[in-house]
């Protein structure tokens, strides 16, 4: 079983003014072929970045991949020269972002914009790429596409956005799909058909799918496994089920609570995690998490908790995870510790 | 406007922000001590120059008296009159300086006014003053200047009440605009619903953060009057002679400019430091106020 | 489209009585200080037989709003009265003249559109490096030169210094239209570089924050992730868009060129509209003056609005306006 994509101890930084911001602190993960890999937290955790390094998209000179590797079939990304990860891009791993809207450009018709990597990656010609285009967006569900693919942006509505957005990641058949947070911007009932539609091609196109998200309900439905990221680190990752049902780490109880569930007999109390974000450049020591914590002792600020197996494949970061008794079920709000 | 700051702590205030950012622009700061620099040099004038170089009115019809190059006595040589370049060139500051502020005041009192006015009120105010503005925009600046002075006569008064007419809609035009974004803002809804009277409201809410455009823009039009009035005294339709205006100097040294060049560079050259100092603390005073206008 | 057209088209309208009416207040009797006739006639003393002459022929004893009708019909039809002491009318003087400025301010255009565009891309491009800095400052700079001593100052130059430094080889013809030793267009060279030079240091600002603004767009980041060079996600994404107002600009310059050309044409002697004017103020020759304001006023008014146009044209969210279904 070949990874399509292993990520290892991967570190971004940005250097400001105000000091250095870890973006991304020591992050790894592995993602098979046709498999969701969901991305949680909130914002500023990290999420968007990490995806963005993988791209090497990162905003230079003030953000640095600082260490890591990102291999891709087995070839390191990171090592790679300028022209061989645009190659990539675009080919192998598409992105889609939040907001269509100001995503696509204004100035261009929709069907050259999602011809645009046709020509440049599978040297089809103008005319073809954008026939193409059509049969992409008859696919993700556009009526009419012949006329639509002359329209620009504008005339488009949100939905309609990003389900070209999709169709134009998808053009030239990638190995992975990366979607940095597609439904937010969306009104609540379109964001269930745009996840649809996502299932729907995964389906159809074999493509694996790195689903960035705040929202857990989201996850809920389409994820293989779920990594939970905190101020820049991994706080937890295992197989969707796992996290979902038998969370280890605290912040992701806390996440669990404080957000509303519709999968829960039980009316529990909705608790939210109180406190604020950490800021990225003074990131409270040990554990990043021990000021909003309920359960927090002295080791959590004096040592940074690594990420370790606690069962199966199921990690967490946490001094505490692998004690008996330190759990908590789904409709309990406050767990016990050992 | 004045907000106390506690001694020893850093100020947190807007103007108070804005002076240490101020403070750190070089180049606006470098304006500021050339305009210091000019003005008290000109304002002196009577103090010192005439005795060092000559009385910039001083016709000297002395054989090889006109047009000498720059020396010792004359540091920028004499026209064609003989009359000291250099004085000249020191009390044209007083008619540029005078023009610039005087102009840009005048169109600031309109300017203010009917921005206030249909900035606050809206409506059909509104679009009587923005189309009022609209016809003077369709005229192109120095025509507009000329046909004014064309009307009134050429004089040096006329020339400050031209440009004075000019530059009102430009300001009503950005000062409504910062009036227009300050009503949205919640704070003055809360204030009506405190009571506040419309004037009230006005002053103590509105005019203060919309202030500091007009503060920038005020600044660059000094700059823009002085070169329109040097353009004016240029075509003749501005200062008259014998008064020393920079603008006029040009003009008579147009037809001497290859025999006495320096009759050409120092006029214009004084003209360019002058300005430019302006556009600079214009500049200085816009990033330090964080305006955002569009260019 | 047509309807954004027509209402720009309509607005228009407005503006346009407004504007003669200004010009109409200027030179009406008893609204402002001064003797109409004088602004007929010029300075020269009249005889009173010439006077009453000019009062009827130019209905100047009737009501105010009925001269005023007089005028714009006038206007309409072309003519704009007659230079009493040239004894032509002031169409014909300008009609003469025109090419020269039009010439002029083409030339000017040129110039303006090719450094200013360039500069302001590459000052965009590598931010903060000299030419960034260079780009920003002489900008400054230029603004603030008064543009007909910027004039004397290429023509000191390029005509006579250049001349004495390098022994007669090089130098630039300047005032004459035609020489025999150069080619027509030399003589353009020196008035368009002056007539361009302020507008020139705008349009680089201008290209420069637009190009940065659009580059810092989200459908660069967009562009970038497809895979795209540098190169093309700058020069065929960014650019686009950050062009379009820098063409309107360039489009309202050409009328702010034909008004200011007035003082490069009188500073390089060129025989065009501008110096025309000039010429007549120095005579006093009232009509003509008001007569050119009024041709280029208008003129700026029909490029402004063709500019408009064109602005709306070329922004397809203003072209195919209306939002999604």
């Amino acid at each position: 079983m070949s990874e399509l994509l292993e990520v290892k101890n991967l570190s971004t930084h940005f250097t400001t003014r105000d000091g250095i911001v870890k973006a991304v602190d020591d992050v790894s993960f592995s993602l098979e072929p046709g498999k969701t890999l969901a991305v949680v937290g909130e914002s500023g955790s990290g999420k968007s970045v990490t995806a963005l390094s993988i791209m090497r998209l990162v905003a230079e000179p003030a953000g640095r991949i600082v260490n890591g590797q990102v291999l891709f079939k087995g070839d390191d990304v990171l090592k790679m020269n300028e022209a061989q990860v645009r190659e990539l891009r675009g080919d192998r791993i598409a992105m889609i972002f939040q907001d269509p809207m100001t995503s696509l450009n204004p100035v261009f018709r929709v069907g050259r914009q999602i011809g645009e990597s046709l020509i440049l990656h599978k040297g089809m010609t103008r005319k073809e790429a954008f026939e193409r285009a059509i049969e992409l967006l008859d696919m993700v569900g556009i009526p009419h596409s012949r006329e639509r693919a002359k329209d620009y942006p504008h005339q488009f509505s949100g939905g309609m956005r990003q389900r070209a957005m999709i169709a134009m990641a998808l053009a030239c058949d990638p190995d992975i799909l990366i979607a940095d947070e597609p439904t937010t911007a969306l009104d609540v009932t379109i964001q269930a058909q745009i996840l649809e539609l996502m299932i729907e091609m995964q389906e159809r196109t074999g493509a694996a799918i790195i689903m960035i998200t705040h929202d857990l309900g989201v996850v809920a439905d389409m994820a293989d496994d779920v990594m939970v990221m905190y101020a820049g680190r991994q706080v937890e990752y295992g197989r969707s089920d796992d996290v979902f049902h038998r969370p280890l780490h605290p912040y992701a109880w806390g996440l669990l609570d404080s957000l509303p569930r519709h999968d829960v007999d039980e009316k529990g109390v909705l608790v939210p995690i109180t406190g604020q974000p950490p800021s990225l450049i003074n990131v409270p020591s040990g554990c990043a998490f021990h000021p909003r914590c309920p359960y927090a002792r002295e080791v959590c600020r004096a040592d940074v908790p690594a990420l370790t197996d606690i069962m199966d494949g199921h990690l967490s970061a946490c001094h505490f995870s692998a004690d008996s008794g330190f759990h908590r079920s789904v409709a309990r709000p406050a767990g016990e510790v050992a | 406007m004045t907000a106390p700051a506690s001694v020893g702590a850093k100020s947190r205030t807007l103007w108070g922000d804005a002076w240490r950012r101020l403070r750190h622009n070089k180049l606006a700061i470098i304006g500021l001590a050339w305009i210091v620099f000019v003005v008290l040099m000109t304002a002196s004038a009577e103090l010192w120059v005439p005795s060092t170089f000559g009385d910039p009115l001083a016709i000297d019809t002395a054989p090889g008296a006109s047009l000498q190059s720059p020396s010792f006595e004359h540091p920028f040589g004499t026209d064609k009159l003989g009359r000291d370049v250099f004085s000249r060139v020191v009390y044209g500051a007083r008619i540029s300086l005078t023009v610039g502020v005087i102009a840009v005041s005048i169109s600031l009192l309109i300017g203010v006014l009917l921005g206030a006015i249909s900035g606050y009120y809206g409506g059909f105010t509104d679009t009587l003053v923005m189309r009022s503005a609209d016809v003077f925009f369709a005229f192109p600046y120095i025509l507009f200047a000329i046909a004014l002075i064309a009307v009134l006569g050429p004089s040096y008064r006329n020339v400050f009440i031209a440009i004075g007419i000019l530059g009102w809609p430009s300001i009503a035009r950005v000062f409504r605009s910062s009036i227009l974004s300050v009503k949205e803002n919640e704070y003055v809804d809360a204030a009506r619903a405190m009571g506040a009277s419309d004037l009230r409201i006005m002053f103590r809410h509105i005019m203060p953060n919309a202030v500091a455009p007009i503060i920038v823009y005020g600044t660059m039009s000094i700059g823009g009057a002085i070169i329109t009035e040097a353009a004016l005294s240029f075509l003749g339709m501005g200062v008259q002679p014998p008064t020393p205006s920079w603008g006029l100097m040009l003009s008579d040294a147009k037809s001497l400019m290859f025999r006495a060049p320096w009759l050409t560079i120092w006029p214009g050259f004084a003209i360019l430091t002058t300005v430019l100092s302006f556009v600079l603390m214009g500049d200085g005073l816009r990033d330090a106020l964080d305006v955002k206008m569009k260019d | 489209m047509l309807k954004y057209v027509f209402r720009r088209v309509l607005q228009m309208v407005p503006v346009f009585f407004g504007v003669t009416l200004l010009l109409f207040v200027l030179r009406a009797p008893g609204i402002l200080p001064g003797d109409p006739v004088r602004m007929i006639t010029g300075e020269r003393a009249i005889s009173d037989a010439l006077r009453e002459q000019i009062v009827k022929k130019h209905a100047l004893d009737k009501p105010l709003h009925t001269q005023y009708a007089i005028y714009v019909s006038n206007l309409l039809r072309g003519d704009l009265g007659e230079s009493y002491q040239r004894n032509r009318p002031v169409l014909d003087i300008f009609a003469e003249k025109f090419p020269n400025t039009l010439r002029l301010a083409l030339a000017a255009i040129l110039i303006e559109i090719i450094i200013g565009v360039s500069a302001g891309i590459i000052s965009a491009v590598r931010q903060y490096s000299f030419s960034d800095v260079f780009v920003t400052l002489s900008t400054s700079i230029l603004v603030s030169v008064p543009v007909f001593w910027l004039g004397m100052l290429l023509q000191i130059l390029f005509g006579i210094k250049l001349k004495e430094w390098t022994g007669g080889a090089i130098f630039l013809p300047i005032s004459q239209m035609s020489s025999a030793q150069f080619p027509d267009w030399v003589h353009i060279i020196l008035p368009a570089i002056t007539l361009a030079s302020v507008s020139t240091a705008y349009v680089a600002r201008i290209m420069r924050s637009q190009m940065l603004e659009a580059m810092g767009q989200d459908y660069i980041r967009t562009a970038m992730a497809k895979g795209l060079t540098r190169n093309a996600v700058t020069f065929r994404h960014a650019l686009k868009n950050a062009l379009i107002p820098v063409v309107t600009f360039v489009g309202i310059d050409f009328g702010v060129m034909m008004s200011g050309a007035i003082l490069t044409e009188t500073v390089f002697s060129w025989p065009g509209v501008g110096r025309e004017i000039f010429l007549a103020v120095g005579q006093r020759d009232w009509p003509v003056v008001m007569g050119g304001v009024i041709i280029i006023v208008l003129l700026v008014m029909i490029i402004n609005l063709l500019v408009d146009l064109s602005y709306a044209w070329l922004d397809p969210r203003i072209r195919y306006g209306g939002g999604a279904e």
